[in-house]
């Protein structure tokens, strides 16, 4: 047996890595499958996008896990034998990745970027990014199945096509997790995507008060730009909702703007704009890692310039 | 009294990577840190410990220079550490530190209720070594925890998942990996330095040991991916805030 499989509990993700599943399962001769956390709509859908087969695990009770379908999930691998399993690289894809990988004994490459198969040597050469962003590694998994989680929107979806066929089936229940889940907060709202905004207004830590996002937002709307944020905005002083945080443990972002205001510019940060077109900020150090990194940098106060930059903008 | 074990990793400090002239990665002028996030985890496990009475215990794999890093590991509150030290222990992947961790805490520390790791090392950042540390030791792995506390013999802990927080409830022992927000880790002092070279170390190499896993994930090439820019400067005068966005407006990436 072999085959080329995903694993995904929504729909957009699902059909991201059913387009490069698809992909490389026709480049290795081999079929491509879908497993999928108990939607028989989704299952079909996946079906007119590329999947030969889908697996639906059934739902879970109230208080278990996710992490309760490993087991299923790793004898349905070893039963089928899988030369790639890929996931999508969100919490709980990178938290089941690692430990269906350490259930199967096998590698996996967190955060792939890009997946090629060298059909001289049948191997799939990986690429994903190391040292805060200021590498690329390329690597080779030397077990079966090879293993990825692969950030969302790396990939656009797949195209369907009417007609496709394929074999849809039940795999059997979850067992029973010796971890609960007492409660489940939900985000209060999604945060708008920013992945395709063409301007992007990005909030650092050289902000002092979360009141004083208001001038950023000014900024935004004075340039027709989205806003995003540090890491440290988003995720120690929650100002910002996590979606918005650029860079390696966050969202990449491509637009023709990047305007970094009390941003440092660790790589971190940096390799999540590295496709911007053009880079500018605003930083009261001149020695900021940032500068190196922009195209235009103004050396200067954050509260001094961006109200000077709002009157200008609107001349 | 519980105890709570944290595992950190000595890494290049990122800042310091150059690109050498062939897009290589110039390492000539590197200094070395904890982890970022492996500080969270230390900073979790004495936090702990004042909390509950527990005991500390930090572990590292890694190249002998790493030494340093259990110092500072040691200054910064934690009680005792175990050092497995060996010159090829520089390039590692995440099941081979795994399966050493396992073997040292298996055959050297007789009980334990938490292992706390970060999330991801600052450098290569595969965010594996704690999921298949617990599955190697059999015991339960929370990711991405937030907030962390012990029970008697349960931990309470809210982990990040994509639609937002889950609160879990786990029997110890259990891992758990975290994130920069659980914390925020103490910068040591004079005395917590001079107070770290008394505190005890168990030294472990390679000989002690059962032979070496084969890697499961081989690199084949490391490239620099800086990006040159312009860098072109601007002051914040009238003048030169109007330079600036005129700059921006002529490359027509604004109206
Ligand atoms: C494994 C790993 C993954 C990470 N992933 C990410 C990631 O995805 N995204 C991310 O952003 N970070 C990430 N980080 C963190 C990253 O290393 C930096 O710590 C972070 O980007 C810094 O955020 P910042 O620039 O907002 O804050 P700081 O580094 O604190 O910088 C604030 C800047 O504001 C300037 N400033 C202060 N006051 C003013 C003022 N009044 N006017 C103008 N300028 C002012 C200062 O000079 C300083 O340069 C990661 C780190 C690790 C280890």
């Amino acid at each position: 047996m072999s085959g080329v499989w995903i694993i995904s509990e929504k729909r957009r993700q699902s059909l991201e890595l059913l387009n490069i599943g698809r992909q490389l399962a026709d480049k290795m001769g081999t079929h491509a499958a879908a497993l999928l956390y108990h939607d028989r709509e989704h299952a079909e859908d996946c079906v007119s996008h590329g999947a030969d087969e889908v697996m639906l695990l059934p739902p879970l009770a109230g208080e278990e896990p996710a992490e309760s379908r490993i087991p299923a999930i790793a004898e349905e691998a070893k039963k089928g034998d899988p030369d790639l399993i890929l996931l999508s690289a969100t919490p709980r894809g990178k938290n089941m990745a690692a430990l269906l990988a350490a259930r199967l004994n096998v590698g996996l490459v967190s955060s792939c970027t890009q997946i090629d198969y060298d059909e001289g040597s049948k191997t799939l050469v990986m690429e994903r990014l190391a040292y805060g962003g200021a590498a690329v590694q390329k690597v080779v998994c030397s077990a079966r199945p090879a293993m990825a989680t692969i950030p969302p929107r790396t990939y656009e979806t797949a195209m369907p096509k009417s007609g496709r066929q394929g074999n849809i089936r039940e795999l059997p229940s979850p067992s029973s997790s010796a971890i609960k889940v007492i409660e489940r907060k939900v985000k209060a709202k999604e945060a708008k995507d920013i992945s395709e905004a063409r301007v992007v207004v990005c909030v650092g830590r050289g902000m002092e008060k979360e009141e004083d996002l208001t001038i950023a937002r000014q900024l935004a709307e004075a340039v027709s730009g989205s806003i995003g944020c540090t890491r440290p905005i988003a995720e120690e002083l929650h100002w910002l909702p996590e979606e918005l945080c650029i860079g390696l443990s966050g969202i990449q972002v491509k637009p023709d703007l990047y305007l970094g205001i009390g941003v440092s510019g660790q790589v971190q940060h940096v390799t999540g704009i590295r496709n911007a077109k053009v880079i500018a900020a605003v930083n009261k150090d001149e020695n900021a890692p940032i500068f190196k990194a922009s195209d235009f940098g103004i050396v200067g106060d954050l509260y001094d310039v961006v109200p000077k930059l709002i009157s200008e903008l609107k001349k | 009294m519980p105890t709570v074990i944290a595992c950190f990793k000595w890494v290049i400090d990122e800042a310091y990577i150059r690109r050498g002239p062939s897009g290589d990665l110039d390492f000539s002028s590197v200094d070395y840190k904890i982890g970022e996030y492996d500080r969270n985890a230390i900073e979790e496990a004495v936090r702990l410990k004042e909390a509950s009475g527990a005991k500390a215990i930090a572990v590292t794999v890694g190249m002998p220079e790493a030494a340093k890093g259990v110092k500072d590991a040691l200054s910064r509150g934690i009680d005792e550490a175990y050092f497995i030290a060996d010159s090829s222990f520089g390039n590692l992947d995440s099941s081979q530190t795994a399966l050493i961790l396992t073997e040292v805490i298996r055959s050297r520390i007789e009980h334990y209720d938490v292992i706390l790791c970060g999330e991801g090392s600052s450098d290569l950042y595969a965010q594996q070594v704690g999921p298949r540390l617990a599955e190697q030791l059999g015991i339960p792995c929370i990711s991405f925890v937030q907030k962390l506390s012990l029970a008697k013999d349960q931990l309470v802990a809210e982990r990040r998942v994509d639609e937002g927080i889950e609160v879990i409830t786990a029997p110890l022992p259990a891992l758990v990996t975290v994130l920069p927000d659980i914390n925020v880790p103490r910068i040591p002092g004079v005395k917590d330095t001079l107070m770290a070279g008394k505190k005890p170390t168990a030294k472990i190499i390679k000989d002690d040991l059962p032979p070496l896993s084969e890697p499961l994930v081989r690199t084949i090439s490391l490239t620099s991916s800086r990006m040159e820019r312009s860098c072109e400067r601007f002051g914040t005068d009238a003048a030169e805030i109007a330079r600036f966005v005129g700059s921006l407006r002529k490359k027509g990436v604004i109206g």
